[in-house]
């Protein structure tokens, strides 16, 4: 990262002054000049992320204040904002509004899984200690200026119960990003915040990253400001209209916002719910950008000269999990073994999902670091999968009930049709499978209760770190009787998101260890042998992970595709 | 003549249908599987979360404690507030919302259907056995027969993918943004001298209508002509033609008023499977109505504005066949109430 000394420099006068002069930040700032250079190639996109961009348009802001270009952003999507306070959440349809108008200490970099500065402009993370330097001279869209008292409210208001504007619909994220993780939140100075972490946890920077994290005015906490319905930030846009009957969001761009101006000066979110609706109206004109693309809408944007689709690999991952908390033949690896040699996982891929998959060989998607390259995906083989049945004695088959979702998810487009060829394929093998397909909210009941005995499933990435597949999904998270790979579901304090109740000492070992060690390459080697063990185990069927498709117009210039973050839309410029 | 005494009756009758609707759809509710405290709190949540959630909505209560609140909340006409679809947000304004443009949707429909249904099911019955009457009838057998799944995307894909003249979806350009006053789009942008918003409001909802409309036209024309032709063959009209009034006159001024008593019935019991038509044409189209609110609800297991919803139906449907049932004694003043 660039944080030089003239920053440094400026930083301690500012910090000197800060205390100061608390009562006129508000109006004493170089607010509304820093708007920085607009004639933002697409060639910058890619640079955007390191940091230094932004903070020369800081410095060399006061004569460069230029019109954006004016341009109306049109991005379509499956399903209006049930709020816009990302407290209120976990939906990723909400966090695409609210990344425009919400900026965190941290950022990931568009369109990739690396870290970049945002709110804050420096940091450092030892042991359980984390300090950050906050960025100096940014704006909330209320007009009061950004400092670390800001997050402290943020933060209280998501997870500290004894503040007096402790938010109590906080969603799960609340505990799940920041709550179980941190011991305290200090601001030492305006500038400066230290946060002490309950343990190590190597992740804890990416969970500032991640979209329920963003720092929200602390005067609007504590003021009677209505945030599901109103946004209070310091992002690059800024909420115009909130039109729930129609299913619209207008957003302009924010006249004091800290960095580059956006090049789009409005940017309308509209909802289509049908994915062939949407994409013809992208290839009418009406829309420039839309998302939640699947086989046949990809067919309609294809089909046209004025739009086109891309893609980028997914953080994402489609499986079957196997509960050997209940069905006791999957307490045997040779059967799930078995299974996972019988199940056609490329015929699913390529003839299901057509082609938005590529096949999945362990728990970690390929986009992340700690993903495994020497593994490969299980081969369709019969006689393997017959022979290690015979081995486990179910060489007459057994019989066991796959439950699943009935819509289709990013990560599994056609669940209903995955589930009909897992049947037909384990049939083969002579285990006989009963679909119990669910509305998603019933299913989410039903397997989070364990009652499930194999379930289709999958997971997106919240913070693009391996310890969220490995941890969330594969941890059991309580104690493990000795020389047993897995718990009983009614264990105290169990993770209900590990489907597959698998608890194999081993690796989770290396996982804690992942989670305490600092260094990169080091995580990355330990979540490398764990995905070799979670391979060689097959506690899951793994199946797919999917990408990341849009439909843009071909009068959109710059837009990135990301996996995590975003949508990216403030280099995007529309002939 | 319109009693007072049965409209208030006919009123009080509401009572009972209403305590039934809904404790039909709470115990729907209350039995069909999925629980929305778990929805609710996403797969990231832990099971003391859930637990804390479910306590939170009051859904840890035994189940008629939960009911005895319910039906005190609906007397009171506090629906509570939306689980999921609005966070938050008192359902009686999301259904404020979206109740209008449902109405407007329904409404412009039923007025399609008669403009056109009315006058082609006079002229089928005037001209009976003629190609005239056929080639209506045949129109109308098809117009009965065509879902609204099937007609609303195939119009889509004429008038807008081949001909460019209309919109794909949507109930008003996306450059508009109107505060609401009636919430009908159309009565709004004309009431704010929006004259471009209102065009762009009527292009965006000339296709759900004429969807609509269609099944309407249909319906009432074939209804119209076995109606009128019943009327034709009565006493009055040709004691009326024997004193020499013109076949026009005669018909419009005798046989229409006459003619329209089942006419009318049919638009009214129509009128309910016109909102409930809503939903498909608010599907199709895009269309954010209380049609596509309660599916959505439903997915979503949001209780209150699943309740809220159905309620709303029963209300809408049992009011216009009182008002069709007021109808009756004004067209004809021999049917007494």
């Amino acid at each position: 990262m660039v944080h030089e000394d003239d920053q440094q420099s400026r930083r301690e006068f500012m910090r000197a002054a800060g205390t100061a002069t608390v009562a006129v930040t508000g109006v004493g700032t170089t607010a509304g000049c820093l708007s920085g250079d607009a004639d933002t190639t697409e060639d910058e996109t890619a640079d955007a992320g390191d940091g230094t961009g932004s903070d020369e348009g800081t410095e060399t802001g006061g004569d460069t204040e230029t019109e954006p270009t004016g341009a109306t952003l049109r991005y379509g999507r499956g399903a209006h904002s049930e709020t816009l306070d990302p407290q209120n959440t976990t939906s990723g349809e909400v966090a695409k509004v609210t990344n425009q108008a919400y900026e965190g200490l941290i950022a990931f970099q568009p369109g990739e899984a690396a870290l970049t500065e945002a709110l804050a402009t420096d940091w450092s993370m030892e042991g359980d200690s984390v300090t950050l330097t906050l960025r100096e001279g940014v704006t909330f869209h209320d007009g009061t200026e950004f400092t670390a008292a800001d997050f402290v409210a943020t933060y209280r208001r998501f997870v500290d119960e004894d503040y007096e504007y402790y938010f109590e619909d906080a969603s799960a994220y609340g505990p799940f990003t920041l709550g179980n993780w941190i011991d305290s939140v200090e601001a030492a100075g305006d500038y400066e915040l230290e946060i002490t972490l309950t343990q190590s946890y190597a992740p804890f920077l990416r969970n500032l990253a991640m979209f329920p994290s963003v720092v929200i005015s602390q005067e609007a906490i504590e003021g009677d400001v209505d945030l599901d319905q109103e946004m209070v930030g310091t992002g690059p846009f800024e909420l115009a209209n909130l039109d729930d009957a129609n299913g619209r969001i207008q957003l302009t761009a924010f006249d004091d916002y800290w960095g580059e101006s956006p090049d789009p000066s409005e940017v309308l979110f509209l909802t289509r719910g049908q994915n062939n609706t949407r994409a013809q109206a992208l290839v009418e004109g009406e829309m420039e950008i839309i998302d939640g693309l699947d086989p046949s809408s990809i067919d309609i944007v294809e089909g046209s000269d004025s739009a086109e689709v891309r893609t980028i690999e997914g953080i994402n991952i489609g499986y079957m999990a196997f509960n050997m908390s209940r069905i006791e033949a999957f307490r045997d690896r040779r059967v799930r073994q078995a299974i996972s040699y019988a199940i056609d996982t490329q015929a699913i891929v390529e003839n299901i999902y057509e082609g938005i998959a590529t096949q999945a060989d362990q728990p970690i998607p390929p986009a992340l670091f700690g993903h495994n390259d020497d593994l490969s995906p299980y081969e369709t083989d019969r006689e393997q999968a017959q022979s290690l049945l015979e081995e486990a004695g179910y060489g007459d088959g057994f019989s066991f009930s796959l439950t699943t979702f009935q819509n289709p998810r990013g990560y599994n487009p056609a669940p209903i049709r995955t589930a009909e060829t897992i049947r037909t394929n384990l049939a083969e093998i002579g285990i006989e499978v009963t679909i119990d397909d669910r509305p998603f909210s019933d299913y989410l009941t039903y397997t989070s209760e364990g009652n499930h005995e194999a379930t289709l499933s999958g997971w997106y990435t919240d913070n693009a770190d391996p310890d969220n597949f490995c941890y969330v999904l594969l941890h059991p998270q309580c104690e493990v009787p000795d020389g047993q790979d897995w718990v009983s579901w009614d264990t105290e304090g169990f993770n209900t998101s590990n489907y597959a109740a698998w608890a194999n000492s081993e690796y989770m070992g290396l996982v804690e260890d992942a989670q305490t060690t600092a260094d990169q390459g080091e995580r990355a080697d330990l979540y490398s042998q764990a995905a070799a063990i979670a391979h060689e185990e097959a506690p899951w069927v793994y199946i797919d992970y999917a990408q990341e498709v849009r439909g843009v117009a071909s009068t959109v210039s710059g837009y990135t595709v990301a996996a995590i973050g975003g949508p990216y839309l403030t280099n995007v410029s529309v002939e | 003549m319109v009693s007072k005494r049965f409209v208030a009756k006919r009123l009080l009758l509401l009572v009972p249908v209403l305590f039934g609707v809904s404790t039909l759809v709470f115990a729907i509710l209350h039995l069909s599987p999925g629980d929305p405290a778990v929805a609710i709190a996403g797969q990231r949540a832990s099971q003391a979360f859930i637990e804390q959630v479910r306590s939170d909505l009051g859904l840890a209560d035994p189940l008629w404690q939960q009911y005895v609140r319910f039906l005190g909340d609906v007397v009171t006409f506090d629906f509570g507030q939306s689980y999921q679809i609005q966070r938050g947000t008192p359902v009686s304004s999301i259904l404020a919302q979206r109740l209008p443009i449902t109405i407007e949707l329904a409404v412009l429909g039923q007025i399609a259907g008669l403009v056109f249904g009315l006058p082609l099911g006079i002229l089928s019955a005037v001209k009976q056995d003629t190609v005239t009457d056929h080639l209506t009838r045949i129109g109308a057998l098809s117009g009965i027969s065509i879902p609204i799944y099937w007609s609303g995307p195939l119009l889509i894909l004429l008038f807008a993918q081949f001909l460019g003249l209309l919109p794909t979806s949507g109930r008003i350009g996306s450059e508009y943004f109107l505060e609401p006053i009636t919430g009908l789009i159309l009565v709004d942008t004309l009431l704010t001298w929006e004259f471009d918003a209102f065009v762009s409001a009527a292009t965006h909802l000339l296709l759900p209508v004429v969807v609509l409309g269609i099944y309407q036209m249909a319906l009432i024309s074939r209804m119209m002509r076995s109606s009128m032709i019943e009327v034709l063959r009565q006493d009055y009209m040709r004691t009326a033609r024997a004193k020499g009034q013109g076949a026009k006159i005669t018909v419009m001024k005798h046989g229409l008023r006459n003619a329209f008593i089942p006419v009318i019935t049919i638009v009214g019991i129509q009128f309910g499977t016109l909102l409930g038509g809503a939903v498909l044409t608010e599907t199709v189209f895009e269309i954010n109505g209380i049609g596509t609110l309660l599916v959505d609800a439903i997915n979503r297991s949001d209780y209150p504005v699943v309740q809220a919803t159905v309620l709303v139906f029963a209300v809408l449907y049992t009011l216009v066949n009182l008002v069709v049932d007021l109808t009756y004694s004004v067209l004809d003043p021999r049917i007494e109430q």
